[in-house]
């Protein structure tokens, strides 16, 4: 357990110096990690081990793309198509896809994914996830928190808040097409300032389609230069730690602080690096931009790719409609079609810029489907076995870790649940999950609560 | 909790049902052997646990009626016809699985085993109906029993708790003080000492008409609340709930539960222009006061209450845009399909709504968690079936699903007419549209014949285009009468001629209709003893808003209350306001819900007089103060041991901006930003982002609410997702809030105008100036450390100003301006103690 957090007085010092205005910092958890992170909270701070990644792009996939049609080969299911499953009438629906082997490693990929095929050897898919309910909303923020009943810190804010980030003049946490629901890449108790930052995306309507991002809005001043609002900005501190002092505890306050420091420094960095514009033809047509079908996910892998190169700690993006309860074979493969290329190139781009060593790649959805059909051309929800995939920063490609049954139905051999996943990605991130802790109201919290092992076997 | 949805069926698909009904009949050699063989089997081994009639229902199986046998029980489906591997009736009679041995004390005679067998290979033709005998259709697939749900604390009837004042008690005001205290006692804490009277004002101010007080408010409440506290606070909220602000702030608040916007939604965002009238008979429900009791009805069932006169007539039928204002999938190409996911939007904001209860869930499979069986989903189902959702749209390429609009009587003023003229140029319009149809669907027949498939596909585009201005003249036409007057016109909802039951659909898929039709009806476990019988020619859905209204209903005051007490405390008693079942929370304090609920029913359901009660108790005036020994007691601070600081919402944000800059335009505009458009498509033609967009002096309530635009003074601080039931908003603070603060055109404006207003309107320079605009912004003068800060601040930054070139009088009008964007942007203005 760690030391209390209860010297407010210093807190206040802080403030009153006024060097950096980071108030929380004096009182919040005093851990080693933290007393080192100095007056900036987005400071890189080391990590527990030597990390293998040091850095995420997530790609969350929203609705629960089917895996048995994707990426858990399954030949047992298209032998016993048609067959009844013993459950209410429904009927076990084999793959409408063919499933070939790629790479040296020769692993099973569907045809729906022929550009992410080709970095089969980089590729770690998990075969056997669970996750504890079937209902999209749960099982969404349970896959980003670790818990759908509370709301916890996101796996973005956990990694911000353990490492820091590289470029204190950007979020360290961008969400470039924010999921449902703000707790999905929030922070709760964690200091505000971790939280993901929305840009350039459209909000977070999952029933209007994704437009391009729009450049980054309210960037620069018309009508002040940046020292005369550098005063501003000074002035509205003094407001702004006058009333943190009177509230004497108010993280959301010192979360306004942080953020309008951000915000300033921001104004300078985020133009540049939001321009995608400025990308040769080459690179532009690698992420698929030249093609309806791609350049909008195309564009968010594009842009992912900028701001990690620029030291973005942990990006966020996500596509939608992956519920295929019927017209599974026109939406699946729309769906796929539409991100298959843009990951590819997100691959491809990271490797050649020597990036893909230690930046860990998530694929993931909330849950699977079922083997079984929901009439014949479409899968219900399965949380009891499912894939997601890793590749980068650490993960040992080409092999598929954990199995479900025969059908694909249930997670059999080496399962691993959520909490595990996300142990495995803070061990990658060279962070213990057990050690990474922040104190709330008198007591530790972790992202996996009091479970979680890490799969070993999925790192190199 | 949702399930996404799938499937369906309609009214215009009747006659396809009673064809799959018929195709599932069977041979009368069938019948012979089912009635001869199968049946006295069942009835003598099986139906003493597998009955409706029987002693009770084991495993959940049923095997008296054909959907219960096919369903199954617990561990599967019973009989799956030809197969019978798969059929758990056979696997059990057999005594081949151990496991699953039936009849559980002996076994059947082999020729009885035998019968059995031969039923399922010949594909277990089954003649019975579901049983029909009763209007509470069977829990046959009984996941969790009906008398066992009710158990759960928010089905029992609320009761009030003795709340007596003890004489020595001088903290508590009434009887909320009294239970919260209860609390208090219970965990040792103490209450916060009360606010001071400024903060207090402020606090009431915001919640109750979502504005700041002016500054002269302030003052005289200040000198009010030092001679007599008590009457201060009364007559101060008798002010704010007689403003007409009180209806826009807690309309809005409603807004969000009944998931209000212009807009479909989804695929194809078709306007809704006529959405705004249902906005505006929300505020002024409120502002009349009218008791909850009858806004639930009315938004259900207007249509179908005895009007007054044509005003109650018109009041009545907008209301019912309830119903109709959800997001709707228009380019679903199954009407089935869409029918029902129509169906399964109404069932799921009406029963989330008005009783935190997820119905929806029910739609594909009992539900998990609560004791509502599929069968009272469709029940429910059946009422919204009956009914027809009139929420118009223009026919379009992509949207063949548009409808009709309700036409409220002549009294209401239909807006802007049309002259005859007009008229006429739009019928010819129209009319050559129309021949040119013809003409195209010749041309493209001709091309056919001779072969140009390419042509003919050329010109078959040619036709889906002329066919959309056919229908964007169809509407326009539609808005207006013969001679050009305009059409009064509303969304909203009426009775089908001929009201029907609904059938179940197997996991909700609309391929799978069972042939069981479940009696129009409502969830069961939520139980009232004066549910009144819906007649075979009525939809229900007065009969429906009977049962949620009842007295005896035990969630919706309950709710509802929660609803109101969370709006003023930012927390509700249960803090999962949209969601009463078991994976609810349970009340931090279930007397005080169950008072406040019975205080509603005692006040005729009163709005007014709840927040009244509830805004006069001490328990509401506490201070936020900090205390750590309590944060770490109860850092939610679920006892209240204190008052929440809550950040503003979005429109008071907004609002206040507004408000302190003098800008703010407190007239009602007739219509909004979308009815100004009329008819369209979001983001194409007439509906480019910049209309949506456009800046306006009103307040945020009015401005248009479009399904994925959102105003950008809206959304980003976290304005709730209008496609969803929303109790409960976020509260997010991220950088992008500061660069909005910093830069944005509109926050820039407002500080111009403030500042403009200050110097030139008020003449005020100085330390005045800086008083009159912390007042404004923070309801209190600076304090001596702000002033001296303001000083330095402004006195800087003319100095830095000049040197980078401006001249004094710009350097000036920049610090002042700067400044009061400052108070703005500050932490304090968005947040209440």
């Amino acid at each position: 357990m760690n030391a209390l957090p209860t010297n407010h007085p210093s807190r206040r010092s802080v403030l009153q110096a006024g060097t950096a205005g980071f108030g929380y910092l004096a009182f919040s958890a005093l851990s080693t990690m933290e007393a080192r992170a100095a007056a900036n909270p987005l400071a890189p701070k080391d990590p527990h081990f030597a990390p293998k990644a040091k850095r995420v792009v997530f790609l969350a996939m929203q609705g629960g793309p089917s895996h048995v049609d994707t990426f858990d080969y399954k030949p047992q299911l298209n032998a016993d198509d048609g067959k009844s499953t013993g459950r209410n009438f429904s009927k076990l629906l084999g793959s409408p896809w063919k499933f070939s082997q790629h790479g040296e490693s020769g692993l099973h990929i569907s045809e729906l994914f022929p550009h992410v095929a080709g970095h089969a050897d980089d590729l770690c898919l998990i075969n056997s996830m669970h996750t504890d309910l079937p209902n999209h909303p749960q099982a969404t923020t349970q896959m980003h928190t670790g818990n759908f009943q509370f709301v916890r810190p996101s796996l973005g804010a956990w990694t911000l808040y353990g490492l820091g980030t590289g470029n204190d003049s950007l979020p360290g946490f961008v969400t470039l097409s924010p999921p449902n629901g703000a707790q999905n890449y929030g922070s709760a108790f964690l200091p505000a300032i971790y939280q993901g930052t929305p840009i350039g995306g459209t909000g977070r309507n999952r029933f209007t389609r994704q437009q391009n991002p729009e450049p980054v809005k309210n960037i620069k001043n018309p009508r002040l230069s940046k020292d005369l609002q550098r005063l501003q900005l000074d002035y509205i501190k003094s407001l702004n730690s006058g009333k943190l002092a009177r509230d004497e505890f108010h993280p959301e306050v010192e979360g306004i602080i942080e953020s309008y420091e951000l915000a300033f420094r921001m104004q300078d960095e985020i133009p540049e690096v939001m321009d995608i514009g400025s990308e040769p033809e080459h690179i532009r047509s690698l992420y698929g931009l030249d093609e309806n079908a791609t350049s909008s996910f195309g564009r968010q892998c594009l842009g992912a790719r900028r701001l990690l190169e620029s030291g973005v700690r942990f990006v966020q993006l996500s596509s939608g409609g992956w519920d295929h309860h019927r017209n599974l074979r026109d939406a699946l493969s729309n769906s796929c079609a539409g991100i298959d290329k843009p990951i590819a190139g997100l691959l491809e781009d990271l490797k050649q810029r020597d990036m893909l060593k230690d930046t860990l790649v998530i694929w993931a959805g909330e849950f699977g489907r079922t083997p079984h059909g929901q009439s014949t051309n479409g899968r219900d929800h399965n949380n009891k076995g499912y894939t997601v995939w890793m590749a980068g920063g650490g993960v040992k490609g080409g092999q598929r870790y954990g199995s479900t049954d025969e059908h694909g139905g249930q997670a059999v051999v080496d399962k691993v649940h959520i909490h595990d996943w996300h142990a495995t990605i803070l061990h990658l991130l060279g962070l213990d999950h057990t050690k990474l802790t922040y104190r709330y109201a008198g007591r530790d919290f972790r992202l996996t609560d009091v479970h979680g092992e890490v799969a070993q076997g999925v790192i190199a | 909790m949702k399930p996404a949805a799938i499937t369906t069926l309609l009214a215009c698909a009747l006659p396809l049902l009673a064809q799959a009904q018929m195709s599932e009949g069977i041979s009368p050699k069938q019948l012979e052997f089912f009635e001869k063989e199968v049946r006295p089997v069942l009835v003598e081994h099986c139906y003493k646990c597998h009955s409706k009639d029987g002693d009770k229902i084991k495993g959940g199986l049923l095997l008296d009626t054909r959907i219960g046998s096919r369903s199954g029980g617990d561990t599967g489906p019973a009989v799956v016809p030809h197969d019978l591997d798969e059929s758990l009736l056979y696997v059990a009679v057999t005594y081949e699985d151990s496991s699953l041995e039936m009849p559980p004390k002996y076994k059947l005679k082999d020729s009885e085993v035998a019968v059995l067998k031969q039923w399922i290979e010949m594909g277990a033709p089954d003649p019975r109906e579901a049983a029909k005998d009763d209007n509470s259709p069977q829990n046959y697939t009984n996941t969790i029993g009906i008398e066992e749900g009710r158990n759960h604390w928010s089905y029992q009837v609320p009761t009030k708790p003795a709340t007596a004042i003890a004489e020595n008690n001088d903290w508590a005001r009434n009887s909320i003080d009294v239970l919260i205290q209860a609390g208090h006692a219970e965990n040792e804490l103490t209450p916060a000492p009360d606010a001071d009277h400024r903060t207090l004002l402020r606090r009431l101010s915001f919640d109750l008409t979502g504005l700041p007080p002016a500054s002269d408010e302030v003052e005289a409440f200040v000198t009010a609340y030092e001679a007599d506290p008590d009457k201060a606070v009364s007559e101060a909220v008798d002010t704010f709930l007689n403003s007409p602000q009180f209806g826009e702030r807690f309309g809005r608040r409603w807004m969000d539960v009944a998931r209000y916007a212009e807009s479909a939604g989804k695929e194809i965002n078709a306007a809704f222009p006529h959405a705004w009238r249902y906005r505006d008979y929300v505020i002024d429900s409120y502002n009349s006061d009218k008791p909850f009791d009858e806004f639930i009805t009315e938004q259900l069932a207007g249509d179908l209450l005895e009007p007054a006169d044509e005003f109650d007539k018109a009041e009545n039928l907008v209301a019912t845009g309830f119903l109709a204002i959800g997001t709707k999938g228009l380019n679903e190409i199954s009407n089935r399909q869409f029918r029902f996911d129509l169906v399964d939007e109404q069932i799921d904001t009406t029963t989330q709504a008005f009783l935190a209860t997820t119905v929806a869930c029910a739609r594909c499979h009992d539900h998990k968690s609560d004791a509502i069986p599929m069968s009272d989903y469709y029940a429910m189902a059946g009422i919204f079936l009956s009914s027809e959702t009139l929420y118009g749209t223009q026919r379009a390429l992509q949207n063949r699903k548009e409808t009709e609009l309700v036409h409220l009587p002549s009294v209401i003023d239909g807006g802007e007419n049309r002259s005859l003229g007009e008229m006429i140029d739009l019928e010819f319009r129209r009319q050559s549209a129309m021949e040119q149809v013809q003409e195209l669907t010749a041309a493209s027949a001709q091309a056919r014949r001779d072969g140009d498939a390419e042509e003919a596909t050329r010109i078959r585009q040619q036709i889906l285009g002329v066919n959309s201005r056919i229908g964007a003249l169809d509407r326009a036409l539609g808005n207006y009468d013969d001679t050009g007057k305009a059409h009064a016109l509303a969304m909203g909802v009426r009775d089908r001629e001929e009201p029907f039951d609904s059938q179940v659909l197997i996991r909700g898929e609309e391929d799978n209709p069972t042939d069981e039709r479940i009696p129009r009806g409502f969830i069961q476990v939520i139980k009232t003893h004066d549910e009144e019988p819906i007649a075979s020619d009525e939809s229900g859905r007065l009969q429906m808003a009977h049962w949620i209204t009842s007295p005896e209903n035990p969630l919706t005051a309950r709710v509802y209350a929660n609803r109101v007490w969370s709006w003023l405390f930012g927390e509700g008693i249960v803090t999962s306001v949209d969601n009463f079942g078991m994976t609810g929370e349970a009340p931090s304090h279930p007397d005080l819900l169950d008072y406040l609920a019975v205080r509603l029913h005692e006040n005729d359901w009163s709005t007014k007089e709840l927040v009244r009660e509830i805004v006069t108790s001490r328990t509401y005036r506490m201070s936020s103060d900090y205390r750590e020994d309590y944060f770490e007691k109860d850092p939610y601070n679920s006892y209240l041991w204190r008052a929440n600081k809550r950040r503003l919402d979005a429109e008071s944000i907004r609002d206040a901006t507004l408000a302190v800059s003098g800008e703010l335009n407190l007239e009602r505009p007739v219509g909004s930003a979308v009815s100004e458009q009329g008819d369209g498509l979001i983001g194409r033609g007439n509906f480019p982002q910049a209309v949506l967009s456009r800046e306006s002096d009103s307040r945020s309530v009015y401005l248009p609410i479009v399904r994925g635009v959102i105003p950008e003074s809206l959304a980003l601080f976290d304005f709730a997702d209008p496609s969803l039931i929303a109790g409960k908003r976020d509260v997010t603070t991220v950088p992008s809030q500061a660069l909005y603060m910093m830069n944005s055109e509109f926050v820039l404006k407002s500080a111009s105008a403030m500042a403009d207003h200050l110097v030139n309107d008020l003449e005020l320079k100085g330390a005045p100036l800086a008083r009159e605009a912390f007042y404004r912004c923070y309801s209190r003068p600076p304090t001596a450390d702000e002033g001296e800060k303001t000083y330095n601040y402004v006195l800087n930054f003319i100095k830095a100003a000049q040197e980078s070139g401006h001249s004094r009088g710009e350097a000036r009008l920049m610090a002042l301006t700067t400044f009061c964007q400052s108070l703005i942007a500050s932490a304090e203005f968005r947040y209440l103690n």
